[in-house]
């Protein structure tokens, strides 16, 4: 017994030795070094807003700030490392935290003052958890607006907390391979409905016993994602005339929905059991077509750069144009953290004017995140003029609609009702009731308005 | 005749299920040296095709879990180790000790073995965060150092010392502190053996509240990696094919090898339950 | 036993005081406090990110008996612990019973093999069986020729969380029922094989009344930790498709951690705590009542 009890408390020693040692070496290597030199020679960014690199941050004293995001983190990191090659007291730490429990993690993160993340990024869904720790940006709003239009959306009480750097919306990727193996051209691009249900029928494959081996579209785990939108075509908003009230049970969404579900159990264009996230079907290639958003492309070019892919526009039911084809919603830029020292926020605050007057920065995000830029300077930028994006979607963007910073409750139910009338039968008229009644509650404790009033052919 | 019939009968049943438990594992251990096209592939096959083992060499690069697997075993230690103390000493004093309000006291320890995780980690939560106690191993360690379930086993365990063999020792002048260290405890061994065993694995398993304390990567505990892991690589199965091998298969080996001890130490703290 | 005396020396008044003292400190900063902490809260409206904290009396309570997902969290919790702990003790009992018998060798083997999945960590062994369960790729359905989604098909999602929790758990119910049998005297055995009693009598009345108490033990504490389980549902499916996975306890978490009600999150737990009762109650009258 006892050398069990001396054999435990060994390891124990062992272990905090280990742990104190390996404690030091990681606040060793993360501070940067003094900077002296405040005149580096450089040119002055921006247009409204802009960032002059000439000047000293924290006094070039070396300080060290956190920024989480949940994804492409490589990208976001070469942003950070743009900037400290400005300034080589600041020392940028991306952490990648996954988007499962972001939020999650992320407020109780930020209640821990100076050792929380300074900077995180934000998605707009989940601006009412977050609003509360943040502290406005010190630019003056006018400039931002001049710079980035969008802006304007995103005032609170005369301050800009987080703004869109770029703007993204659903298309369709086609896997090019699978499309000339089926016979189809360039030509075969669908643009309604009915073309779409046709060229899909061709890419899907069954085996000898009538088991599906490729399906032609595959919304597998992002019904939610794809049917919030598509029910302008149908002719309905998604929230009532004074945006507080869902619409996720009315006609529009009904018919959308119901449309969904048809092209898998009508027209057996794609099976809700075949490559169950539909993303990671199309990888493999076992699913010729797949709805995604802009960030889609950062994803192949991570996850599958063997596949050979091209992109559509979303079709509509009578090729002409339609009340709205589509959402679009925005990609936030990070917020502050309002509980970190005052050292870190001037950091934290002057990589924010860097990270928006750069043109640099701005195309890097529009280009490895698959978006249209939100500065309205860019938008002929060379670099961005041939996007799948901006190519795609580019000259109809004005016929998409943005809904407001939607609390994530929205998709949250669609997800719900979405797998309760696919996997588990319920009735749709049912499943959209259900899923409307929760928003509706959560949206009252949310103090959410829609911002659908907003889009110019909202007459229509 | 008959026996043999029987006998054959009991193998083939045992021999079945001891397979069914056995075989996620090596589907697993072989899967993990398979390419992710491979493991994806409408085709399947048991043995890889052409093995790899890019998917280790790719984990250790990208996610340390050789860290958290240190992590997890130096709190799973430090937590059993005070566990077995304060389950011994309380034992013992239920366990040995006249007095009054005792049995209030152990009807109320056992009591608390019945409060679920869910009602006490809102409240813990808040109390760690006031205290400002979070992304310390203090936050994952104060909560567990009483065991409703050690002390229980504990006074199971030392009502089946003999008074005579600590009387005797009092007798010879020693003091309750040295009884209790030189000659009670060493007498537990096997209840000892068990609370370690199930309190290692419980600490071991924790995911919550690891989850909600810790944010540096470099203190992380080796569930929540897991979950971290596949967050960030959802569509690398062969990356949490390697990542689940690393956090199984060592824990099976030290099973195997001490695995008499297991056995004698769960059986002799539950046997009398 | 012999009634013992009372506390004489001053060191053993010493040991009682310090043992005593911290276990009733101990148990009151974790336990007395957080369940007051829990029960007051469940009477607020309790958002700690933007510090609400307002008196709302029972609305939690009628919100929460009116929530749809509430109460089929309640019956898959339910249904998932009696389900779980039954084949636990039943797979549990009968291997031990097997293995404990004369005509089997090699049990070390066995036992070895079957406490295996007790020892390995759930949430690795939870996602191992998520890609099992896969309908393209796992091993189920290719193994068996099989075209079923396990995890998102309602009839079987629930019923393929269960089969992974008793395939990992149950090896500790063998374990401890074997130690249980090794532990019963012989001689019962001699006098009922004198008696006439065949097999199935001899396990009926002699083996199993014997076995109560380890039954009372297993029993007990797998109700216990089946009334909180959560890990597999927040691996595997998330509490999909729809809401058909969720359990009570997974329920608590979605709405603590995620939508941040911290007081109608607390009415829930409440309401666990009070289930975890009057099972442990049920198990301890049903094998109470076998004693006659």
């Amino acid at each position: 017994m006892k050398r069990f009890l001396s054999f435990c408390l060994a390891l124990v020693l062992v272990f905090s030795l280990a742990g104190c040692s390996s404690g030091g070496s990681e606040n060793g290597t993360s501070t940067g070094k003094q900077d002296t030199q405040a005149d580096k020679g450089m040119e002055v960014m921006g247009d409204n807003v802009t960032y002059d690199p000439n000047h000293l941050v924290n006094d070039g004293e070396p300080i060290t700030i956190d920024w989480w995001v949940w994804a492409t983190e490589d990208m976001f990191r070469s942003i950070a490392e743009a900037y400290q090659e400005i300034h080589p007291n600041v020392t940028i730490n991306v952490i990648n935290n996954p988007w499962d429990g972001f939020f999650t993690k992320l407020p109780l993160a930020l209640q821990r003052d100076e050792e929380g993340p300074t900077l995180f990024n934000v998605h707009n869904s989940y601006e009412h958890l977050l609003l509360n720790y943040m502290e406005p940006y010190d630019i003056d709003t006018d400039e931002l607006i001049a710079d980035y239009p969008s802006a304007s959306t995103h005032l609170i009480d005369g301050n800009v907390y987080y703004m869109d750097y770029g703007l993204s919306t659903g298309m369709y990727y086609y896997n090019k391979d699978l499309w000339a193996e089926a016979g189809l051209t360039d030509d075969d691009i669908p643009k309604t409905w009915d073309e779409f249900i046709e060229v899909a029928q061709k890419l899907t494959k069954f085996d000898e016993n009538g088991n599906m081996v490729q399906a032609g579209y595959n919304y597998n785990n992002y019904f939610n994602s794809t049917v919030i939108g598509l029910n302008y075509q149908f002719g309905d908003n998604l929230f009532s005339a004074d945006g507080k009230e869902s619409l996720a049970d009315g006609e529009g969404m009904k018919e959308a929905t119901t449309f969904l579900i048809d092209l898998y159990e009508k027209y057996h264009v794609g099976d809700k059991d075949f490559g169950t996230n539909y993303d990671q079907s199309f990888y493999q290639g076992q699913s010729a077509m797949v709805f995604a958003w802009g960030f889609f492309v950062g994803n192949l070019a991570t996850n599958a750069p063997d596949i050979n892919y091209g992109t559509f526009e979303i079709p509509t039911q009578d090729g002409e144009t339609p009340y709205a084809y589509y959402r679009y919603n925005g990609e936030s830029t990070p917020g502050i953290n309002k509980n970190a020292t005052d050292a870190q926020k001037e950091v934290a605050q002057d990589f924010i004017r860097f990270y928006l007057a750069s043109d640099d920065v701005q195309i890097k995000l529009s280009q490895d995140g698959g978006l249209i830029p939100a500065k309205s300077s860019l938008m002929d930028a060379p670099e961005l003029k041939d996007t799948p994006i901006v190519r795609t979607v580019g000259p109809h963007i004005d016929r998409y609609i943005w809904p407001g910073a939607m609390p994530s409750t929205v998709e949250n139910n669609l997800k719900i009702a979405g797998e309760d009338i696919l996997y588990n039968g319920k009735d749709v008229a049912d499943a959209l009731k259900t899923a409307a009644d929760t928003i509706d509650i959560d949206l009252a404790n949310a103090d959410f308005t829609s911002s659908e009033s907003l889009y110019a052919y909202y007459e229509e | 005749m008959k026996h043999k019939i029987l006998r054959t009968a009991l193998y083939i049943v045992l021999a079945l299920v001891g397979v069914i438990t056995v075989f996620p594992f090596v589907w697993m251990v072989l899967s993990s040296f398979k390419t992710n096209g491979e493991i994806q592939s409408i085709v399947q096959t048991l043995l890889p095709q052409e093995a790899i083992v890019d998917n280790y060499m790719n984990l250790q690069q990208t996610f340390d879990f050789l860290r958290y697997f240190m992590n997890s075993i130096f709190i799973a230690v430090v937590v059993t180790v005070i566990v077995i103390y304060t389950s011994c000493l309380c034992g013992y004093v239920l366990g040995k000790y006249q007095f009054k309000g005792k049995n209030v006291i152990f009807g109320f320890v056992m009591m608390t073995m019945m409060v679920p995780w869910s009602v006490t980690i809102i409240p813990r939560y808040t109390m760690f965060m006031e205290a400002g106690l979070q992304d310390t191993y203090i936050s994952l360690i104060l909560p567990v150092m009483v065991s409703g379930f050690g002390i229980f086993m504990m006074k199971q365990n030392m009502e089946s010392i003999p008074d005579e063999l600590i009387e005797a020792a009092r007798m010879d002048g020693s003091n309750e502190f040295q009884t209790f260290h030189k000659l009670v405890l060493p007498l537990c061994k096997n209840g000892i053996s068990a609370i370690a065993i199930f309190q290692f694995l419980w600490v071991w398993e924790d995911y919550l509240w690891p989850y909600l304390m810790i944010d540096s990567e470099k203190k992380q505990l080796l569930a929540v990696g897991l979950t971290l892991f596949n967050g960030r690589y959802s569509t690398d199965y062969g990356g949490l094919f390697a990542a689940t091998t690393i956090s199984i298969l060592p824990v099976i080996i030290v099973y195997v090898i001490f695995q008499k001890r297991f056995v004698a130490g769960v059986a002799a703290g539950a046997v009398k339950g | 036993m012999f009634k013992r005396r009372p506390l004489q020396s001053k060191s053993e008044v010493w040991m009682r005081n310090i043992a005593m003292g911290f276990l009733i400190i101990y148990m009151t900063i974790f336990l007395i406090i957080p369940v007051v902490i829990v029960i007051a809260g469940s009477f607020h409206q309790w958002n700690p990110l933007n510090q609400t904290y307002n008196w709302i009396g029972l609305d939690n309570y009628i919100r929460m008996f009116s929530y749809p997902t509430f109460w089929q969290s309640m019956g898959n919790t339910v249904l998932f612990c009696v389900i779980v702990v039954f084949f636990r003790v039943a797979l549990g009992l009968a291997i031990a019973y097997a293995l404990n018998s004369k005509l089997m060798k090699h049990k070390t083997l066995f036992r070895t093999i079957f406490y295996m999945p007790t020892v390995t960590p759930l949430v690795a062994v939870a996602y191992v069986w998520k890609i099992m369960y896969n309908p393209q790729f796992g091993l189920i359905d290719n193994l068996f020729g099989l075209d079923i989604n396990w995890l998102f098909d309602s009839k079987f999602a629930l019923p393929a969380l269960m089969v992974m929790t008793i395939w990992k758990d149950f090896g500790y119910a063998v374990i401890l029922f074997l130690s249980g049998l090794l532990s019963l005297p012989s001689d019962c055995y001699e006098s009922a094989s004198i008696d006439g009693a065949n097999a199935w009598q001899t396990f009926r009345y002699i083996t199993l009344p014997l076995l109560k108490p380890t039954m009372l033990f297993v029993v007990v504490t797998s109700i216990i930790s089946y009334l909180q389980a959560y890990v597999p549902v927040l691996v595997m499916t998330t509490g999909g498709p729809g809401t058909s996975t969720y359990l009570s306890s997974y329920l608590v978490y979605d709405q603590a951690f995620k939508q941040y009600n911290f007081g109608f999150a607390s009415a829930i737990s409440l309401f666990i705590l009070v289930l975890t009762a009057i099972f442990t109650v049920i198990s301890f009258k049903v094998t109470g009542a076998n004693e006659s």
